[in-house]
């Protein structure tokens, strides 16, 4: 069982996010997450979606989705070969002791601030969702007050052919 | 705003398009526009049912006799709820129905209106596919669209939600021509190589076997499969959809598969070195339990034209997507190419004859005096129809009954609800067969049970004078569960007995049509015959056993070749 990420174009219609879902639930399979946005294609959406199971069980996934009349093109996500990105907004509790110590460890993974309260500070983190979770782990030391998350994006990238020498 | 076409002048043009000349379908307030244009309408017949799942059904019966899509229509609310067991029914056995609902007009959707349902919402995980039209002018590119989806590639239903306002209101959009889906593309061409890959396997086979399922007579590719196996020397085995992919008096053929299949034929999967599977999906009750012991020495092909279905049940060595149709005509133009290695199968033909004579030995039931059994009943009627004839089924031992003893010579002629398994099924499909084969002979194998679900038929039966034959197989129980809880649960009858209630020849007889008892074996072909003389809908009331039961079975967990109840098997 590990994580895969599958993107699917669709068309824009009513209902064909529903209808994503629904074969989701209607086969057993879990979502972790599920991202929709608009594509570069004009009345088309990408939708990014999150699950576990083994090689069998995606492909089954695959055929599944591919079966809706909405689903343009599926791509299961190689994640050597993808640029994997969540969000995610945190506010966690820091007052006048440990906010420098809050605002160091948010440093050091790369996170802005975006607001501050006498007793809370409101951190934003892109990053790859491992990276999320390491710095979601640490920050509980502290005491999230409330968490955010948008769920994964992903991209594949070019890998460009070496030009044969 | 009176240019253009009226929404339901667009529903009838499309509808003429597509060739559509019958509707099954139940007014209410928010169809009465769409009834209303049909009103004059002389191209296109409207059949009132009398209960909207009736409607379904016979659409779904009227499809699987034609080869068309059947059509039904209901009003918004209980009506398209109504349709509900219908439309699975449908799509669970690849069947394409096209189904209109009303809905509330496009302002009143979400206010919880009077007889309004979300009825795209409730028909979305139980179609192949369907639509809510908020506007007129998308209406005929929808109408056009759901045809092609629900009569292309698997075949299924396909639901189109109409507001009154989208009905009445007009539109000067109408697409002409062919729908197309930027995602949806489901003329395949099988790939050659694997057909290549496929073609020597079977020949090199010594062994081969043929598993058919109903995406053979679907794809309307049953004179080519009995070319196939004549050629290969094959055994072909069917599944429940797939009776009368082979002509079942053909020495080749084996009969059903599976959980109420023939012995010799669930002995023969297990036999078989070549596998070839077409048009079937590997449902349990065609496999079995335990997968790993399907078929477990045989290199397994599966060819289906969903390739969802590939690998999904059952691994397989040989996958192949496409339409059963070419793939069976393609197999042959291979195969035609291997003459000369043509191995010797005379040992397995001869093998293939003894397992298929042993059950037939069997199956001559001989009359136990007057004792009326299904099995004679069953007999008496494979007599007494022509080869024309199209025969219906209810669920439970009605239908396994059926399927073990009824020889169906041709494809689209034994109709039956696999994959739901729907009691009240057969009576409404055999009225919606009917009426697309009035020159056919159409009796419906029932269940006392079951023919009680949907009785009210009676009344769309014979007010639309469509002469059906319901032969009541009355053994006052819902008799399959009875045999369950006999088997397995300790003759525990919790909820099973019905008795004798209602009096079929009277129920039959208080909506005008004919009725007749039966209780004894030689009355059964009299009585067939006066049904049918009858020229109405009819009700043959066979009182049987009430503790009669349909064996052998494979048992619930058991394997394909563990059948139980095989004490009056000779070979086995
Ligand atoms: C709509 C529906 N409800 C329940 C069942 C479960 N079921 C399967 S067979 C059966 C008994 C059918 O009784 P009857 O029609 O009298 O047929 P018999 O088995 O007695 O021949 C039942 C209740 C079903 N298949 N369909
Ligand atoms: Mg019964």
């Amino acid at each position: 069982m590990s994580t895969q990420i599958i993107s699917v174009l669709v068309e824009d219609e009513a209902g064909s996010l529903t209808r994503m879902s629904g074969m989701f639930s209607r086969r057993g399979i879990n979502i972790h997450s599920l991202t929709v946005s608009p594509s570069e294609k004009e009345g088309m959406s990408r939708m990014t979606i999150v699950t576990t199971g083994d090689e069998r069980e995606i492909e089954k996934v695959e055929k599944q989705l591919n079966k809706l009349i909405e689903v343009v093109k599926v791509n299961i996500l190689d994640k050597n070969t993808s640029v994997v990105r969540d969000l995610c907004l945190l506010k966690v509790y820091a007052d006048k002791e440990n906010r420098a110590e809050v605002i160091e460890i948010a440093n050091a993974f790369k996170s802005n601030i975006v607001d501050i309260s006498i007793r809370t500070i409101t951190l934003e983190i892109t990053a790859d969702p491992l990276d999320i979770d390491r710095f979601v782990e640490t920050m509980k030391n502290f005491g999230i007050k409330e968490l955010f998350r948008t769920g994964v994006t992903a991209i594949s990238r070019d890998v460009e052919k070496k030009s044969g020498g | 705003m009176n240019e253009g076409l009226k929404g339901t002048e667009i529903v009838v043009k499309c509808l003429k398009e597509e060739k559509v000349k019958h509707l099954f379908g139940f007014p209410g307030g928010q169809l009465i526009p769409l009834y209303d244009q049909l009103y004059e309408e002389t191209d296109i017949r409207s059949i009132l049912v009398r209960h909207e799942q009736g409607a379904a059904h016979a659409a779904d019966g009227y499809a699987r006799a034609s080869g068309d899509p059947g059509v039904c229509m209901a009003t918004s609310g209980p009506g398209a709820t109504n349709l509900i067991t219908g439309l699975l029914n449908a799509t669970m056995d690849s069947i394409p129905v096209v189904a209109f609902t009303a809905q509330v007009p496009t302002k009143a959707i979400g206010t919880d209106a009077f007889q309004e349902a979300d009825t795209f919402g409730i028909t979305m995980p139980i179609t192949k596919h369907n639509f809510l039209v908020k506007s007129t002018d998308t209406l005929s590119w929808t109408i056009k669209g759901a045809f092609k989806i629900a009569n292309t590639g698997r075949k299924g239903a396909v639901v189109i939600d109409l507001p009154n306002d989208v009905q009445q209101k007009r539109s000067k959009e109408y697409h002409h021509g062919e729908v197309k889906f930027a995602g949806y593309n489901p003329s395949i061409v099988p790939n050659p190589l694997q057909l290549k890959r496929i073609a020597q396997k079977l020949v090199e086979a010594e062994r081969p076997l043929i598993l058919a399922g109903g995406g053979v007579i679907l794809a309307n590719a049953t004179e080519d499969l009995r070319i196939l196996a004549e050629y290969l020397g094959a055994g072909v085995a069917t599944t429940l959809m797939g009776k009368g992919a082979i002509p079942e008096n053909h020495p080749l053929s084996l009969g059903m598969v599976g959980m109420h299949g023939r012995l010799g034929a669930n002995k023969m999967i297990n036999n078989c070195d070549v596998l070839l599977v077409i048009g079937c999906r590997f449902s349990d009750r065609t496999t079995g339990w335990g997968l790993e012991s399907f078929a477990p020495d045989a290199i397994k092909i599966h060819c289906d034209i969903d390739s969802s279905e590939l690998n999904k049940n059952i691994p397989v060595d040989f996958p192949l997507v496409g339409d059963a149709n070419l793939v069976i005509r393609d197999l042959i133009k291979f195969i035609k190419k291997y003459e000369d290695v043509k191995k010797d199968t005379n040992i397995w033909r001869k093998r293939v004859n003894q397992l298929h004579s042993m059950c037939e030995e069997c199956e001559t039931v001989k009359p136990n005096g007057s004792k009326l059994t299904p099995e004679i009943i069953i007999k008496t009627i494979n007599n007494f129809l022509d080869d024309n004839a199209i025969v219906t089924t209810e669920v439970g031992q009605n239908q396994m009954f059926a399927a073990h003893y009824y020889i169906t010579k041709k494809p689209r002629q034994f109709i039956s609800s696999g994959g739901l398994g729907t009691m009240g099924f057969g009576f409404p499909a055999a009225i919606g067969a009917k009426v697309a084969k009035p020159e056919s002979q159409v009796l419906d194998i029932a269940g006392d049970g079951s023919f009680l679900m949907v009785c009210q038929e009676l009344a769309t039966a014979m007010s639309e004078d469509i002469p059906v034959v319901v032969a009541v197989l009355n053994n006052s129980f819902l008799g399959m569960v009875r045999q369950w809880q006999e088997l397995f649960w300790d003759k525990r009858y919790a909820g099973t007995k019905l008795g004798t209630i209602p009096d079929f020849v009277k129920l039959a007889e208080s909506f005008g049509a004919y009725g007749e008892r039966v209780e004894k074996a030689s009355d059964i072909e009299k009585a067939l015959k006066n049904a049918f003389d009858s020229g109405i809908v009819s009700v043959l009331d066979f009182k049987i056993e009430s503790e009669t039961n349909i064996l052998p079975m494979i048992p619930p967990g058991g394997r394909v070749d563990e059948m139980i109840g095989v004490g009056r098997c000779r070979h086995k």
